[in-house]
């Protein structure tokens, strides 16, 4: 029985890299395309690992700082590349709309 | 058109190459002499664990001083590279800049959770890496890229360039010196009986490859640090 | 089998860095592309040492002493490769700081623009 829920929550996370990987080939601007490269990945790593805890549930608390370090480093990587990529001047795709800040202030 | 043709053939050459090895390669059912005599000797004669790094640093340690020269090699060419440039002319418009650009918050406070994080990890590395995985050099990459996290987050702070070359050159010469100890005292250069082997598995073990490793690391972390440094503006 | 599996991947990595190299116009991507090749000889070295069984030649509580020689995996290769990793990353450091210099002497980053080389 848990190694059934554990099976599912490490499918759930294949699916997710998958339409990661999926996204980076389809999007049309470096910032859609770190939008798809992050997200997905991090909810899919987090997924995985939690589904291994319960296939070896002596594992947990390894899983869990391993999850733990995994939400803390892949946000914050992915966002100093997004500010960086606005600040020099990336050009967005012209099938956006908003534009939140001016690039010198960002 | 001729060119794609040409990366065409080429791919599918090699393509051709490297199936036949990998269909014909078969699989090994036991080890070679050499390997077979390595595993034995380095649990009975340096007390070490791990065996890939008691050869590291022990039966082929020579090879590992070289790997490092190479290293430092490679720091002191991409300082030249890019520092020769006139990239650094410009002085007062880099203090100018200096001001305006700050890291963002974000950055700055995952700085400040991770950096003690990724140097208790490398410093784990380097002191395991005779009882389990890791090493020297595993454990200096690790180093160099705390040292990048920090670069990133504190933009306007300059890398001291004398402390990471009297760090590193003090981490090369007490190498040697080792090594040189156990040309004197042991069975040759670099042997690690110069210091006592101790319990088998035990943290303080296997003679003088623990020493070995972290001074390995602090050589590598220095290095790695350097040719980061000489790629900011 | 796990080897030949191992080695296969090794070699389509090589594939894919050398059809990326040739195909490329732009030095950063040719950077890349050499930097998988790297890492394809990496993992076809350390596939070529696997024994059939074997496990790690760590000594500890999955292997003992007595069991080492028979189930370890051959370490020559993986101290080989362990300075090989190092030694890709100062290269590839190298790379970059040579096409940061070929940007400020033409401001382009494309290959077409030096040809200077050519025959």
């Amino acid at each position: 029985m848990a190694e059934l829920i554990g099976g599912i929550l490490i499918l759930l996370g294949a699916v997710l890299h998958f339409s990661a990987g999926l996204g980076l080939l389809r999007m049309p601007d470096p910032y859609t395309c770190m939008q798809a490269a992050t997200k997905a990945p991090t909810l899919g790593n987090m997924l995985v690992l939690g589904g291994l805890a319960f296939y070896h549930p002596g594992w947990t608390l390894k899983l869990l700082i391993l999850i733990y370090f995994v939400l803390m480093t892949n946000p914050v990587s992915s966002h100093a590349l997004a500010r960086t990529a606005y600040r020099i001047g990336i050009a967005m795709t012209p099938q956006s709309k908003v534009r939140a800040q001016p690039r010198s202030e960002a | 058109m001729i060119r794609r043709a040409g990366i065409t053939v080429v791919v599918a050459l090699f393509g051709l190459v490297f199936a036949s090895v990998a269909f014909h390669h078969v699989e090994r059912q036991s080890l070679p002499p050499l390997s077979l005599s390595y595993v034995k000797l380095v649990p009975q004669e340096l007390g070490a664990p791990n065996v890939i790094t008691g050869i590291l640093l022990t039966y082929r340690a020579f090879d590992t001083l070289g790997e490092v020269a190479v290293l430092f090699m490679v720091a002191a060419g991409v300082g030249l590279v890019v520092g020769a440039g006139g990239r650094l002319g410009a002085g007062s418009h880099v203090e100018a800049r200096e001001q305006a650009r700050q890291a963002s918050e974000i950055v700055r406070t995952g700085a400040q959770i991770l950096a003690p994080l990724i140097a208790i990890f490398a410093a784990y590395i380097i002191m395991n890496g005779h009882l389990s995985a890791g090493g020297g050099f595993q454990g200096g990459a690790v180093v160099a890229s705390c040292v990048m996290l920090l670069v990133l987050a504190n933009p306007w702070q300059r890398l001291n360039p004398d402390f990471l070359g009297s760090a590193e050159s003090l981490a090369g010469v007490l190498f040697v010196l080792i090594g040189v100890a156990g040309a004197i005292l042991a069975g040759g250069f670099l042997d690690n009986r110069v210091l006592p082997l101790g319990a088998f598995g035990a943290f303080f073990s296997a003679g003088a490859i623990p020493v070995l490793s972290v001074l390995l690391g602090v050589k590598v972390g220095c290095e790695l640090s350097v040719i980061i440094d000489g790629f900011r503006v | 089998m796990i080897s030949n599996v191992v080695l296969a991947t090794g070699f389509g990595l090589i594939l894919t860095g050398i059809w990326g190299m040739l195909t490329h116009r732009n030095i950063l991507r040719i950077v890349i592309a050499f930097s998988l090749i790297g890492t394809g000889t990496h993992i076809a070295i350390v596939a070529i040492g696997y024994v059939a069984n074997g496990t790690a030649p760590i000594i500890d509580r999955a292997l003992s002493m007595t069991d080492a020689p028979a189930y370890a995996v051959d370490p020559i290769p993986a101290a080989l490769v362990v300075t090989a990793i190092v030694i890709g990353l100062a290269v590839t450091a190298i790379m970059l700081a040579y096409a940061i210099r070929l940007y400020d002497s033409k401001k382009t980053l494309s290959i077409d623009a030096f040809t200077e080389s050519r025959w």
